[in-house]
């Protein structure tokens, strides 16, 4: 066994973390209370090259492998939960679809623009009454003449309100449930597609999310994206454990933000006349925190060696994302104690880490469905 | 041209770092990061190879193994060349004995330019660009804060010292300490990472450049002592305040 990151992971992993802390950590603050989309800082990091983080080398990505990516989810998460969401979008969900089924025409006018940030990508899944039941999406596309005609409202669509395109789940016909299910590409422009209510979000705040409203959209055959119809939740198979791995990962770094902050504050916050990180119960919080987010860190980066190595993830990476985000939740939720009545204050961070954590209960599904599908998993059909 | 830029690793400004018992060495925080003066360093020699034609960029540490890391991220940053001259562990090491190695380097590798950080920020000493254009009898202005290469031969550099500003037109080859304010060093991009992961940091032993003895010792290490608690002077007003300080000055602090 050997626990030890590459040399080269090591190497990736303190440039992005340099990376974050000189550009992104000083901008946290403001993108939470501003709660607007930062471009300026978009089109500066995006300018590095990182959103083609995980497409191959040939059409301007870095071919990182999974442990890579886990290693920039955590560390671009530390600096800020609300820039993440959006860069993170991107790389992986919002143009995973394009890269796999898109022809080169689409490739040129949305993939390789997205992985330079010039363009903003994003995924439709969840509606108003789905989100976790892909089987209820209400959302339909109908055959009309030499392309698909799209009719329905999405909800909670990440980067939605400010995207250039966005690959939709729709159903062909709502009676196949799962297997009536299919992406389709939506550019900005295409006629009938628009944003509508933009969310005002307890956390992760910065990242524009909000509705997407399709009237009667028409795109062509092409911007069908799959192999044969039905296949559109075997197609997010295909992603979805790296998705559950990458909350994993983004609920470490958020806990590190958070454990860092505490950590110092612990080491020169006096009371009593002495640091408070001399008394035991703070002492013991340290403990608990750091017991939690190593064991948190193995799940998840073992999760991210089984899929690198080709190997069933499935119920480690729901494994890995329930847990990751439970001890997130528990690490934020210390700190803001240790922080004392200044975590209450919004001039500290610790109120924005405790608001930004409860975001990650969602996304790559909430613990209660995936509980179910680890106990089903490990008890088999009955 | 070749312009050899000379990195240091150093520990992470917040690495704990404790002095062991025996007061003959300490223990830290496996935490290393590239001296921040040094950054400043490596930047410029990168603006002035996008200037010339021909030029060529040589980051070179003298260091553990581990200071491979520094000359990685030096590629990342644009270097050309990286070369590691390898020392056992992380140590404070002696400044004489580290200019008189590296001088053994240049003068075997041939440079126009050295570029270094003005000090390292773990043993603050500063010195060891100035000793190497003594051992290399190369021209040396310090405290560097602008370069304006005039030609192949000759470079324009302003130094800045107590507040005033020197300007000196410099012969090539010589040795230049920059100090922070000269650049905004960049932040590396997805290609200079790619090439850094995959380099092959070429290592030598310091030997290589000729027998060196260490000039000074370190006999004890000692942590700096602990700050006394800062004092808030309350008060309704400012002019309350101010009078309760003023005789804190005269009474406690016996400074008037």
């Amino acid at each position: 066994m050997d626990f030890s990151l590459k040399e080269e992971h090591e190497f990736f992993k303190k440039t992005i973390a340099d990376i974050v802390d000189r550009m992104i950590k000083p901008k946290a603050k403001e993108i939470d209370e501003k709660d607007e989309f930062p471009w300026e800082l978009w089109r500066e990091f995006s300018k590095l090259g990182y959103l083609g983080l995980r497409y191959p080398e040939e059409i301007g990505g870095m071919n990182a492998d999974k442990i890579m990516c886990m290693i920039f989810y955590e560390e671009i998460t530390r600096g800020s939960v609300g820039f993440a969401q959006s860069v993170i979008m991107n790389i992986l969900m919002g143009t995973y679809f394009i890269y796999r089924f898109g022809n080169d025409s689409i490739k040129e006018r949305c993939l390789y623009p997205a992985m330079r940030g010039e363009k903003i990508a994003t995924i439709c899944f969840t509606e108003d009454q789905s989100g976790s039941d892909l089987g209820a999406t209400r959302t339909r596309a109908v055959k009309d003449g030499n392309g698909w005609r799209i009719n329905g409202t999405k909800m909670w669509i990440t980067n939605g309100p400010i995207c250039d395109f966005c690959t939709v789940l729709a159903t062909v016909d709502p009676s196949l449930g799962l297997k009536g299910l299919n992406f389709f590409l939506v550019e900005k422009g295409t006629p009938g597609f628009s944003s509508g209510q933009v969310l005002n979000k307890l956390g992760c705040r910065g990242t524009v999310t909000g509705e997407l409203i399709f009237d009667n959209v028409w795109v062509p055959d092409e911007n069908f994206l799959g192999d044969e119809l039905g296949k559109g939740v075997q197609y997010v198979g295909e992603i979805l454990d790296e998705v559950r791995l990458m909350t994993g990962a983004m609920a470490l770094g958020l806990a590190r933000a958070a454990y860092e902050e505490g950590l110092e504050f612990a080491r020169k916050r006096v009371a009593f006349g002495q640091p408070i990180g001399k008394f035991q119960l703070i002492r013991e919080k340290f403990a608990e925190m750091d017991t939690l987010m190593n064991a948190a860190r193995l799940l998840v980066y073992y999760g991210a060696w089984l899929l690198e190595n080709g190997m069933d993830a499935r119920i480690v990476a729901a494994e890995a994302k329930m847990f990751a985000t439970e001890v997130c939740l528990k690490v934020v939720d210390e700190v803001t104690r240790i922080y004392g009545a200044n975590a209450f204050a919004y001039e500290y961070n610790p109120q924005r880490y405790f608001r930004d954590a409860r975001f990650l209960l969602y996304g790559g599904g909430t613990h209660e469905v995936l509980k179910d599908f680890i106990g089903r998993s490990i008890i088999g059909k009955l | 041209m070749r312009i050899i830029v000379f990195v240091k690793q150093i520990l992470d400004s917040e690495a704990m770092i404790s002095v062991k018992e025996d007061k003959k060495s300490f223990q830290f925080e496996e935490r290393f990061s590239l001296n921040f003066f040094d950054e400043f360093a490596v930047e410029e020699a990168l603006r002035i190879k996008e200037k010339v034609k021909d030029c060529e960029v040589l980051a070179v540490s003298l260091g553990p193994k581990k200071a491979q890391d520094v000359l990685r991220t030096s590629i990342a940053m644009g270097v050309d060349r990286v070369a590691l001259i390898e020392s056992e562990r992380y140590s404070i090491l002696d400044p004489t004995y580290t200019a008189k190695v590296l001088s053994g380097f240049a003068k075997k590798e041939g440079f126009d330019m050295i570029l270094c950080g003005e000090r390292a920020m773990d043993d603050e000493n500063g010195i060891v660009g100035v000793l190497l254009a003594e051992y290399l009898k190369v021209p040396y202005v310090g405290s560097v804060i602008k370069m304006e290469l005039k030609d192949s031969r000759g470079i324009t550099v302003n130094s800045e010292m107590d507040g005033g500003l020197f300007v000196y037109d410099v012969d090539l080859p010589a040795v230049f300490s920059v100090r922070k304010g000269i650049n905004e060093p960049r932040v590396p991009n997805v290609t200079g990472v790619m090439k850094a992961m995959r380099a092959q940091i070429p290592s030598y032993e310091p030997s290589s450049f000729g027998v060196f003895s260490p000039k000074t010792e370190i006999v004890e290490y000692h942590s700096p002592g602990k700050r006394p608690p800062v004092k808030i002077i309350e008060g309704k007003t400012p002019e309350e305040k101010v009078k309760k300080l003023i005789s804190l000055l005269k009474e406690e602090a016996k400074v008037l």
